[in-house]
């Protein structure tokens, strides 16, 4: 791919985002509601696209199809398991709609907080999300750096991509919020669905439609059929990978924050419907890049070199694999968009207004604009030293978000659920986890997700058991989604 | 937890097992599209129908 046209199709991609972010400017934003969470009048359309956007990063179309290209239909299995798991919003998200409204939680830390009765509560909860999303981020941001880098032969350095990348994902949460970030993320999502699935239609095509391409895996690469199959997704394997997934819905504050944004139950219909189709079709998509790489160049020395290597083969016509790249450019920035806005929300709400009493809303949203740009400096540097732990807490964020899963579930089913209880096994969970991580230690091969989830469990309820909970907030609390999901409309 | 939504909780909680206990078992040696890659594919197919009917009479 030549330089000069990464970067016009990079330049048309910036002038398209920046209109739309302008034009998403409608509205008030100028309080913690209006900012963060679009007034609770997002609609059900928009909350389908931007939730697909934030979800899946760059680690789809490149991570997944190397997961394929090294180990066959697992990484399907794999990642439709995760899919399965956003079920979990058909009984969640009506109970985090309600609550919001009612009680006017901006994050789902806050509401852990009030519900628990218990300011460190809502504290320790950010606190580990930012803990372990901003390596996240920084590692997405790198992923941006080695895309742009490795398509165009290195004209285009690691650091001009990071940095862009940065810049973009600060302009679109400053323009109008999650209005912004949401509309931006809908033209990426739209993007990148159309765009990836055009080029499964031509390698499918050049492969002897389907059923050519089923016969060719199923005569040549017959182990990527199955699984153990190579002997890549192991049992333990599988279930390390899929239980931390299987959660991310609840466990990641970026995408059950948007569980209080939607305009009514239906537009949180929409939202879930829409966002299960996209997954299926992506997942597929994804998928099938990583199975045709492994037909066409079984011999890469590295699997996440996969989509890189198909897009700029003679398979995809040239100016498809630079939209494409683009695409997967975009993907990368709508999640980190989306997590800089959750993060800094967290801050303002969980930290600044609890450490320090008597706060404005307007103060709080000075504060979280004001984190918006320091979350993004930190991830940034954090890409630019590439050190090791910051890959580790990566690696770990599905894994350590986990830990929180269940003080979630005890504040919608768990009146006897306790603030030392959630304390107990968030600290003791993250911490097990990143240890474990460190150490790379696997105990009876499970890995540290599992690990985590289990332990935070029984630390959740044992300690509960043995401390009084907030039972006049969890009757009433409680009380109130019951009686509201009863006459559910 | 309504009644209704339990019952689908049981369905739900059905389907997940095949997806972890089908590839893995009756499917293992089944090197073709019609083994793990159209159960998973199906099983999700289902999911969506799931999901579909338990959010059916959210209306406002």
């Amino acid at each position: 791919m030549t330089t000069t046209f990464v970067w016009l199709a990079i330049v048309i991609y910036i002038v398209i985002a920046l209109f739309i972010a302008f034009l998403s400017r409608h509205g008030s934003h100028t309080n913690m509601d209006g900012y963060f969470l679009g007034n609770r009048k997002l609609n059900g359309f928009v909350s389908a696209l931007s939730y697909s956007a934030t979800t899946y990063s760059a680690f789809m179309l490149v991570g997944l199809a190397g997961l394929t290209y090294s180990g066959g239909v697992g990484a399907l299995g794999f990642e439709l398991i995760y899919l399965i798991g956003v079920s979990l919003v058909a009984f969640f998200g009506p109970r985090f709609w309600l609550a919001g409204k009612k009680y006017g939680y901006v994050t789902p830390s806050e509401m852990l907080g009030d519900r628990y009765q218990n300011k460190m509560v809502a504290i320790v909860v950010s606190l580990t999300s930012c803990l372990f999303l901003i390596p996240y981020s920084a590692v997405q941001l790198s992923g941006v750096g080695y895309l742009l880098q490795g398509v165009t032969d290195n004209a285009i350095p690691f650091t001009t991509g990071v940095l862009l990348a940065t810049i973009l994902a600060i302009i679109y949460s400053y323009i109008a919020g999650i209005r912004s970030v949401a509309w931006t993320d809908s033209l990426q999502a739209l993007f990148m669905v159309v765009t990836s699935t055009i080029v499964v239609f031509i390698i499918i095509n050049r492969l002897g439609g389907f059923d050519g391409f089923f016969h060719t895996l199923e005569t040549e690469r017959s182990e990527l059929l199955t699984v153990p199959g190579n002997g890549y997704f192991s049992f333990t394997t599988f279930l390390g990978l899929t239980i931390p997934w299987f959660f991310f819905s609840l466990s990641n504050p970026q995408v059950s924050q948007r569980l209080f944004m939607p305009a009514s139950l239906k537009s949180l219909r929409t939202m879930l419907m829409g966002f299960l189709a996209f997954g299926f079709i992506y997942t597929l998509v994804s998928v099938i890049w990583g199975f045709t790489a492994s037909l066409q160049f079984p011999d890469l020395a590295n699997a996440d070199l996969a989509t890189p290597t198909l897009l700029s083969s003679d398979f995809v016509p040239p100016i498809l694999g630079v939209i494409v790249m683009v695409g997967i450019m975009a993907a990368a920035i709508s999640t980190i968009d989306s997590i800089l806005l959750t993060l800094s929300s967290l801050f303002a709400r969980d930290v600044y207004r609890n450490v320090k009493n008597n706060t404005s809303d307007q103060m709080q949203l000075r504060v979280g604009k004001l984190v918006i740009p320091v979350i993004a400096l930190l991830a940034f540097l954090f890409a630019q030293l590439e050190l090791n732990l910051i890959a580790v807490l990566s690696v770990a964020s599905s894994a350590g978000l986990l830990v929180v899963v269940p003080a979630i579930i005890g504040t919608f089913f768990w009146k006897g659920g306790t603030a030392a209880g959630v304390l107990t096994s968030v600290i003791v969970g993250a911490f097990l986890v990143i240890m474990l991580e460190i150490s790379q230690v696997k105990p009876l091969g499970l890995a540290s997700g599992i690990w985590g989830l289990l332990v935070s469990t029984i630390l959740f309820v044992f300690v509960s058991l043995f401390t009084k909970a907030p039972e006049e907030k969890a009757s009433e609390f409680l009380g109130y989604i019951k009686e509201l999901l009863k006459r559910k409309p | 937890m309504t009644s209704s939504e339990r019952k689908w909780a049981l369905v739900i909680l059905v389907i997940v097992l095949s997806a972890y206990i089908l590839p893995y078992t009756i499917l293992t040696n089944e090197a073709t599209w019609y083994g793990s890659f159209l159960l998973w594919t199906v099983l999700t197919l289902i999911i969506i129908g799931v999901n579909y009917f338990i959010t059916r009479d959210w209306s406002k």
